[in-house]
């Protein structure tokens, strides 16, 4: 049993959690691909760019603007520091649920960017800053992972994390991939590799793969990797068990709701393959997640936060 | 440890101030007049002298980090935009000794027994007020009566649940009330983070001292709080009602929810349906039996109080007049902390159990009687006057501090609502050392111990110590510049301290 409210701000906790360390990881990505004077690099900004909704050619901006807009611009609300402030005046509103180790490694972070020296800071050492708030957020999650208990409260900040990457991923591979994996819009080695990086998975991807970085191979690991946490088909996978768990421990009789949503989005997954992506593109299926995904969130508030009262007064 | 004949000139200077430590006029917490330490500050002032300037800089920086990183916070509004600061607080523990706490443990549990009992007859009978022994209009007059809540039944007559009482101690050495607070008092929460890092801070010292734990204040006010509920409901659920994230107090708030292990609850949260209290979970609704209230009594219920508040629930008051839900502290207990009704105390006390208050109150002058309000103008030079209403350090005259202006205008002010107004004469407030800008200085300091009554009425063995951070000052308040430190309740005098510990004011009668 928890508050409605409570769970609502657990879940968009998690949620920016999740998109303030995407944010950081493509930043950091782009500007290490523009290091070098490659085209490579371009396409580096322009996947990076177009993830977060912005496309451009990559040619108009300078890398370094556009990595700081995105991590430090506070008058965009889409920006890092603008969502691990979300993220903390989420985690302020339940402290009384999660544990000291937990909020103090959110507010530390949430500090540190919001210092007056962080400019300077990130414009000393992009890569270094970006690294520790990466660094950071991991310590968040391992704090809450090994001090929470798994109970209602973590489930739901664990919904949040899932709900986002899914569609943070997605979004990732449909600007690669959308078409198909063999005439997508990126072929260079540096470009693909930088999409590993972006998703965070060049090392367990090489460990399936090898140093052989293939189009197809990236998005069969993206998609359809039984293990790996950032795979289309894993989160998918976390997000229908922790609606479930929940269910189970419901009273109510409505329980379909997100749970059925979630147990279909899984399946559809499950019997998926990547030559039927490479038959007909990426894009039909990397869609239907990210539609799914928002009926999801809508069932989630429907079920559990803003559901009508005169359904549960007692008699 | 120090040597005990040292002079004033050279005994108060430890080695890292630049100046001496030199104690004033008022009653000095750690030296007597004679420049000797008080024995129950011996070990902490061996362990100040023989820390250096930079080890004290950085145990101070490692406190406020701690402070910081714990969100232990109150908020700024700016213009450009808010930001969040820590409540100052002090390194050096405030020290009090076994014998001392012991009469004030047994005047606070006196002082509000009968507080209780007088607000239960106020709002009941009225015996007191027929008796003539605190006038009528005062009482029924006050902003603060609640005429709604007459003749409502309380559980144990328990309307103040938890109290904040504010203690001096004046140049005699010894302790005074100097205000009560029964409405939703704060503080208790930096009572416990204080004593968490002094531990860390001197972790020696404090296990040498002997100091009795405050811990426990979260369980006590959860049995408390349960100890209210009607009998006849299975394991009361409590919840902790705030205002939100921007209420200055809602660390303490969220503190308080997390180690009782309830539920912190927003107004939004809540539902009356039929007189009973819900709370909106993920799993359906589910009914309240104790509300442990951090509003206060006008924001409570839109429809019995302010029509325009959104932080309580429209129905609440109607559910709590029905017996389905208990609110904590009760509504309308403000009335006996009114600051007029306080200068009648003693005689509350006296009345309702026919013995003297253990502890003294400051003298009070009440400008609704003429012959005082005459004296206090007469002598505005001469003392602190205060709004009746008011709290927080607004609305006041520190007479010797104010020019001449400022003592006619507020003249004026009183002569307009003179039943707005008391008189207190300016009390030097005792000092304790305290480190500031690096050296270690006598400040003003008060005391707020944290009282419990439920079925039983329990005082915490420690308190808030107020700080009075600017030189010379003597306003505590946290939203006047205000800081605070540990105040540490010894278990028991330490052999030789034995009647030395008071200075030249004798504890016990």
């Amino acid at each position: 049993m928890m508050l409605a409210r409570v769970a609502d701000s657990l879940y968009w906790l998690g949620r920016y959690i999740e998109r303030a360390e995407h944010l950081s990881r493509l930043s950091s990505v782009m500007l290490n691909a523009t290091l070098d004077q490659t085209d490579s690099g371009t396409q580096a900004v322009w996947i990076a760019m177009a993830a977060v909704g912005e496309p451009g050619d990559g040619a108009g901006v300078g890398s370094f603007e556009a990595a700081e807009a995105l991590v430090l611009d506070r008058g965009d609300p889409n920006s890092v520091v603008s969502s691990l402030a979300r993220a903390r005046e989420n985690a302020r509103q339940v402290r009384d649920q999660i544990t000291t180790e937990t909020w103090e490694r959110l507010n530390l972070l949430y500090l540190k960017v919001t210092d007056a020296r962080a400019g300077k800071e990130f414009s000393d050492g992009s890569a270094n800053f970006l690294h520790d708030v990466i660094a950071d957020l991991h310590l968040f999650k391992g704090a809450a992972d090994t001090t929470m208990s798994h109970g209602e409260s973590w489930r739901f900040m664990m919904l949040g994390i899932y709900m986002e990457r899914a569609q943070l991923v997605s979004r990732l591979l449909e600007v690669c991939f959308a078409e198909s994996p063999t005439h997508g819009r990126i072929d260079d080695h540096v470009a693909l590799v930088s999409v590993l990086r972006m998703a965070c998975a060049l090392e367990p991807y090489l460990r399936v793969y090898t140093a052989e970085i293939e189009p197809r191979h990236i998005l069969e690991f993206l998609v359809f990797d039984e293990d790996f946490p950032r795979s289309i088909r894993f989160t998918t996978a976390q997000i229908e068990q922790h609606l479930s768990a929940m269910a189970r421990g419901g009273v109510f009789s409505e329980r379909a709701g997100p749970e059925r949503l979630a147990g279909r989005l899984k399946a559809r997954l499950q019997f998926a393959d990547v030559d039927e992506l490479e038959a007909v593109g990426a894009g039909p299926l990397l869609t239907t997640v990210v539609n799914e995904c928002a009926r999801i969130h809508e069932a989630i508030y429907e079920t559990f936060v803003a559901y009508p009262l005169e359904t549960r007064l007692p008699a | 440890m120090a040597a005990k004949t040292q002079t004033l000139e050279d005994a108060p200077t430890l080695p890292m101030t630049e100046a001496a430590y030199l104690p004033g006029i008022a009653y000095d917490e750690m030296f007597t007049p004679e420049g000797e330490v008080r024995p129950h500050y011996d070990p902490l002032h061996g362990r100040m002298s023989t820390l250096g300037a930079e080890e004290l800089a950085g145990r101070q920086r490692t406190l406020e980090r701690s402070f910081l990183l714990q969100g232990i916070t109150f908020t700024v509004y700016g213009a450009e935009n808010t930001t969040e600061r820590i409540i100052p607080t002090d390194l050096f523990p405030r020290i009090i000794p076994a014998a001392e706490w012991s009469k004030i443990e047994a005047g606070l549990t006196q002082r509000l027994q009968a507080l209780n009992l007088f607000l239960a007859d106020i709002y009941g009978d009225q015996q007191i007020l027929m008796d003539g022994v605190v006038p009528r209009e005062l009482v029924l007059g006050a902003p603060s009566y609640r005429r709604e809540m007459q003749h409502l039944y309380v559980p144990h007559k328990a309307y103040a649940n938890v109290c904040g009482s504010d203690l001096i101690r004046q140049q005699n050495g010894e302790f005074a009330v100097l205000e009560d607070n029964l409405r939703v008092p704060s503080g208790v929460s930096y009572m416990l983070a204080n004593r968490d890092a002094a531990k860390r801070t001197f972790p020696g010292t404090y296990r040498a001292a002997g100091v009795r734990p405050v811990e426990r204040y979260p369980d006590l006010l959860l049995s408390t709080l349960k100890s209210m509920a009607a009998d006849w409901r299975n394991d009361p659920q409590v919840v902790v009602l705030t205002p939100g994230v921007y209420n200055s107090a809602y660390y303490e708030h969220a503190y308080l929810a997390r180690l009782m292990g309830v539920p912190l609850v927003e107004g939004r949260d809540l539902v009356v349906h039929e007189n009973m209290v819900y709370m909106r979970t993920t799993t359906g609704i589910r009914r309240i039996d104790v509300i442990y209230r951090r509003v206060d009594d006008d924001f409570i219920d839109p429809l019995t109080f302010r029509r325009d508040s959104s932080l309580g629930a429209a129905g609440l008051f109607n559910a709590y007049r029905a017996g389905n839900v208990v609110i904590c502290n009760a509504p309308g207990t403000g009335v006996a902390d009114d600051k007029a009704v306080y200068a009648y105390v003693p005689d509350i006390i006296r009345y309702y159990l026919g013995e003297d208050a253990i502890l003294p109150n400051i003298e009070t002058f009440l400008c609704r009687e003429p012959r005082q309000l005459q004296h206090v103008l007469g002598n505005l030079d001469k003392y602190v006057v205060k709004a009746v209403g008011a709290s927080g350090g607004y609305g006041m005259l520190v007479g010797p501090h104010a020019s001449q202006k400022e003592r006619d205008a507020f003249g004026e002010a009183i002569q307009a609502d003179p039943d707005n107004y008391i008189a207190q004469p300016t009390i030097q407030l005792s000092t304790a050392p305290c480190l500031v800008d690096g050296r270690i200085e006598p400040r003003h300091v008060d005391l707020r111990p944290f009282i419990l009554s439920g079925e039983k009425t329990i005082v915490t063995p420690g308190a808030l110590t107020r700080v009075a951070l600017k030189r010379g000052s003597l306003v505590v308040n946290s939203s006047q510049g205000g800081g605070s430190k540990d105040t540490w309740v010894l278990a028991e005098e330490n052999g030789h301290a034995n009647g030395h510990a008071n200075g030249n004011g004798s504890v016990r009668p």
